[in-house]
């Protein structure tokens, strides 16, 4: 007896923890897959999030009592020694770290010339210092590192280098007059300027070089022309650095001359910066952006404009495209000065007091705004990579870091229209890289958005018919035997990779598509007829014959039907091309219909991930139709109903939780899909609805540039932020599926 | 089950003798009724006349064929595939498994009420106008009437008049049947077919019901399948036993409980079997 309940006892135990460990072994399961959620999601948070951070601009060194008054500043790419330069030919290097942090290392003159009359500056990017003396002979230099590494240890030289050689290179000019101020730019082998002489005269100039076989001797000729179309005081002239424009920039006007051909030099606009006359503002700065398409110009009233040139059907044209204003303390104070960074769009303007506001163009963000030292700023420079800017006022040299990362994102950037350079209005654009480093990058989530929901729309439009009449089909018509078969077969669909289907989509069924287009559209209009006029003929056909099929399998009938009905289309394609379409319907669609048109559009892409999504859709609909309990049906059918009165009033109308789950899963699906957008299209960011034409989705987007994008970059953390979107936008319908599965659930759970 | 006390007390006005039926008295007409699932045989050459204005209750140990034999009378043995039937059930002496019968139009004429109630996931008022909706009725006023007569006749009205739009599904399951009944018998059917419409009821809404069926039989032909034989007793004017497939027997309710003519009668009501 006590054997017996010692026993009892026992299994009760053993049940017991095998229950428990059910128990928490269930629930440490479902909170691991939502901790595993919940990291995916802050991790690409954690990403993202420096994106929006604000810029910061901090001091960290001086170096002051400096002995000379320095014309220009600049700072090496390591942000370890820093140069200097007079207007009369002296160079300075000084240290900024190590043992030597704070002191003078070199001081080095440009070559014996006679009289220095003027000096300038070329582009940031390039590095170079030009000097002009009074026998209009120009001299080019460059400040220059070298790295050695003496006893194992790195160590930095500065020299000064002379790229278009040590001796000045003479300027053919007409004038006499000695040269007050210039400007200058470079590419391989040639020079533009643009020369202010002491009479007022301005004129542009460029120097040819050209190697001499023998004596390996440059030889320059230069070409000079003077600009008389320019009146005024002139404040700022600027060249760009493919030597293309000249710009010129009076107190009131701004020029832009076409200097791509030396010989014959035009003036291509200009414009009146003030509008209103007699009007008490002036210009009194004015620079080129990096990339050299934008100018910004600075006014007396802290306003800043920016102005490029745009290209539209209408013509070329120089606009004036957005302004910005000077905040903080410096508010309506006449701007300075203006500095470029050497890539990107950010820019800092100066004021006369010594305040600092930095912006950035494209996301039209003032980013940071305050004062690095007090008084007059004399000179001022960006390091190379924009993460130190190097000032000097009040004989103290300043070296400030900067973290300013992403200055081109802000969260209106990347979801309104933006007006990059070159075009002629505000627009939604993706184009992330270029080749050139100098490159506007266009980050706007919109246009891949846009596809995403393009490819899934018209996926869906493919999916959903043909998914919900197979799934209401197979459930409440199909002879159980024949399901039994044709369910699994449709569900096993979905274990194709999706690598496949884009593939032969890619591959294959765009060419046929596009070779058989008529044809195509052909079978969308005769295929449902067929299919109904058969099922009608043999609705009709004498008992007799309908018993040769097994029972069930009637719907066999139909497979002839389809590949006769395929084959007469696509039979006819080349009759009704040649009918309708002159013979062929691309050139036809294209240049009859202007419609553009792509061998990989929506169309493959619909087809194919609609392919996709179909066994999801029917799936659960099947299901749901399914599970529908037959004792409604019975209900509804004994109240003297048809049977399609009742499966359009009681079985869909209770199988609605279900089926509205399935689309929304294959929604779900077709969002997220990756493969096959990305080989069934031709992944081009753009906006259009148009069936002919291809997209870029999210996903896609995601799969081409994540490997190309540096690690860290805007454009990585814009690709994280896509991925975020994305993980937002399936989350969310996946969760209004479900919340709404769950509301209609309750309303017909007693069922 | 041995204590058979079957009331009788409210039979005594409608006694009729089956085998004398004037033909007007005749609802249903039965004859030859052979029915086969695949090669199984259901139902055995089942001939009976169901008497007009009467409670019939169709009796008999499970898997006997009452449930099926109830079933052929609106064809709902049709959606079965493998099912086959001859013989002949005539409604107006009209076969309704001739040719030219229209399912739906039969089955508008001979409603029927499951076993499980089985309310449609809409309001009640929708429930009830389902019928008529079908028909393409759609005039809110005529509707509206239709609504309160059934809904009164299923002895309804006073519970649910406040809610009428509110889901089906929150009634109770007595209510529920009772909605089911309301339903079918908002088209006016003339046969109504109730297939144990009390077996996943609580006894107090099987009170109700079987209370209801009694009025019910002052307007329609109420033909009843039911598991409990105190329940044929106190509902219905004439029973049908059968066993395996056959009728056995068919009777006035009194008789065949109290004076049963076959041996096998007698043993089932007596509970020896079933």
């Amino acid at each position: 007896m006590s054997r017996t309940s010692d026993n009892a006892l026992k299994t009760e135990s053993t049940r017991l923890l095998k229950d428990k460990v059910a128990k928490y072994g269930v629930t440490a399961g479902g909170i691991m897959v939502l901790c595993a959620l919940l990291l995916i999601f802050f991790y690409l948070l954690y990403i993202v999030k420096p994106v929006f951070n604000a810029a910061e601009i901090e001091p960290i060194t001086n170096i002051e009592k400096l002995t000379q008054t320095y014309a220009s500043v600049a700072v090496e790419e390591q942000n370890e020694i820093a140069f200097a330069l007079t207007e009369k030919g002296l160079i300075d290097f000084y240290a900024l770290t190590g043992d030597k942090a704070g002191q003078l290392i070199l001081s080095e003159n440009i070559p014996e010339t006679s009289e220095i009359t003027a000096f300038d500056a070329s582009a940031p990017q390039k590095g170079l210092y030009g000097y002009i003396n009074d026998q209009s002979e120009l001299l080019i230099t460059k400040p220059d590192f070298r790295v050695t590494f003496p006893n194992d240890k790195r160590q930095l030289m500065p020299y000064m280098s002379y790229p278009f050689g040590e001796s000045a290179i003479p300027l053919d000019t007409e004038s006499l007059f000695t040269i007050n101020s210039f400007s200058f730019a470079t590419d391989e082998e040639s020079i533009g300027l643009i020369h202010q002489h002491s009479d007022s005269k301005v004129f542009f100039t460029k120097l040819e070089g050209e190697e001499d076989m023998f004596t390996e001797e440059i030889e320059w000729t230069s070409s000079s022309t003077e600009l008389t179309q320019v009146n005024g005081n002139i404040l700022h002239t600027l060249v760009s650095p493919d030597l293309s424009r000249a710009f010129i920039i009076t107190t009131n006007q701004l020029y832009v001359f076409n200097t791509r051909d030396s010989s014959d030099v035009s003036l291509l606009y200009n414009v009146n910066l003030i509008a209103k006359l007699n009007s008490n503002i002036k210009v009194t700065a004015a620079n080129l952006l990096a990339g050299a398409n934008s100018v910004i110009v600075g006014f007396s009233n802290g306003v800043l404009e920016q102005w490029f040139e745009t290209n539209s059907d209408q013509g070329r044209d120089f606009v004036k495209v957005r302004q910005f204003e000077l905040s903080g303390e410096a508010k309506g104070s006449a701007v300075q000065a203006i500095y470029p960074e050497f890539y990107r769009r950010t820019f800092l303007a100066t004021t006369e007091s010594g305040h600092i506001n930095l912006f950035h163009t494209t996301s039209e963000a003032e980013l940071w705004q305050g004062k690095l030292a007090d008084g007059k700023i004399d000179s001022l420079a960006f390091s190379p990579r924009s993460n130190a800017v190097i000032s000097i006022a009040n004989d103290t040299l300043n070296i400030s870091k900067v973290e300013n990362e992403h200055p081109e994102v802000t969260w209106s950037g990347l979801w309104q229209e933006v007006w990059y350079e070159g075009y002629p209005e505000a627009d939604y654009v993706w184009q992330s890289s270029s080749a050139s480093d100098d490159f506007e990058s266009k980050f706007s989530l919109v246009p891949i958005s846009f596809g995403t929901l393009k490819a899934a729309m018209y996926a869906m439009l493919f999916a959903v018919p043909i998914g919900l009449s197979a799934a209401i089909y197979t459930a409440y018509f199909m002879a159980p035997n024949v399901r039994k078969f044709v369910k699994p077969t449709v569900e096993i669909m979905e274990a194709l990779p999706t690598v496949i289907l884009g593939f032969l989509a890619g591959l294959w069924l765009a060419p046929v598509i596009e070779e058989h287009l008529p044809g195509v559209v052909l079978l969308l209009i005769l295929l449902p007829i067929s299919i109904l006029l058969t099922a009608f003929a043999w609705h009709n056909l004498p008992q007799k014959i309908k018993n040769a099929v097994p029972q069930g399998w009637d719907s066999i009938v139909l497979l002839p039907v389809v590949v006769i009905v395929s084959y007469v289309s696509f039979g006819l394609s080349p009759l009704v091309e040649e009918w309708l379409f002159d013979g062929n319907t691309r050139l036809y669609i294209t240049n009859e219909l202007g419609i553009t048109f792509d061998q990989r559009n929506s169309l493959i892409v619909g087809i194919a991930m609609g392919f996709a999504v179909i066994p999801t859709i029917f799936s659960i609909a099947e299901d749901a139709v399914f599970s529908v309990p037959k004792t409604l049906s019975n209900g509804s059918l004994a109240l003297g109903a048809t049977q399609w009165q009742t499966l359009v009033k009681v079985v869909l109308l209770t199988a609605s939780p279900g089926i509205f789950s399935a689309v929304m899963m294959g929604l779900g699906r077709a969002v997220g899909e990756t493969m096959i957008v990305l080989m069934a299209t031709g992944n081009t960011p753009i906006m259009d609805w148009s069936i002919f034409e291809g997209m870029r989705t999210l996903s896609a987007n995601i799969a081409v540039e994540m490997p190309e994008s540096e690690v860290g970059s805007s454009h990585y953390r814009i690709l994280f932020l896509a991925a975020f979107v994305l993980f937002i936008f399936t989350f969310v319908v996946n969760t209004i599926a479900e919340f709404v599965r769950q509301r209609l659930r309750e309303k017909y759970s007693s069922l | 089950m041995i204590s058979m006390a079957p009331d009788m007390s409210n039979k005594k006005s409608s006694i009729i003798d089956l085998n004398n039926l004037q033909e007007q008295q005749i609802a249903l007409r039965i004859q030859n009724l052979n029915l086969f699932y695949a090669e199984k045989q259901a139902l055995e050459n089942i001939t009976m006349n169901i008497p007009k204005g009467q409670v019939t209750a169709f009796i008999g140990p499970s898997g006997c064929g009452k449930s099926t034999l109830l079933r052929c009378i609106n064809r709902m043995n049709d959606l079965v595939d493998t099912c086959k039937i001859d013989g002949q059930i005539l409604l107006h002496s009209q076969n309704i498994y001739d040719k030219s019968v229209d399912v739906a139009s039969l089955r508008r004429k001979v409603g029927m009420v499951f076993q499980r109630p089985n309310p449609f996931p809409k309001s009640i008022y929708e429930n009830v106008v389902y019928g008529l909706r079908l028909q393409g009725v759609s005039d809110r006023r005529v509707l509206d009437e239709v609504v309160e007569n059934a809904l009164r006749n299923a002895a309804l009205w006073n519970e649910v008049k406040d809610r009428l739009h509110d889901s089906a599904l929150g009634l109770s399951g007595g209510q529920q049947q009772r909605l089911v009944i309301a339903r079918a018998i908002a088209i006016e059917p003339e046969v109504l077919l109730l297939d144990e419409p009390t077996s996943a009821l609580d006894p107090i809404s099987t009170l109700t019901i079987e209370e209801l069926i009694t009025e019910l039989k002052n307007k329609y032909t109420v033909v009843i399948v039911t598991h409990n034989m105190q329940q044929a007793a106190r509902v219905s004017d004439q029973t049908a036993f059968m066993y395996m497939g056959q009728l056995i027997e068919h009777a006035d309710t009194n008789t065949l409980f109290t004076t049963p003519s076959k041996k096998k009668t007698e043993d089932y009501i007596t509970g020896r079997y079933g």
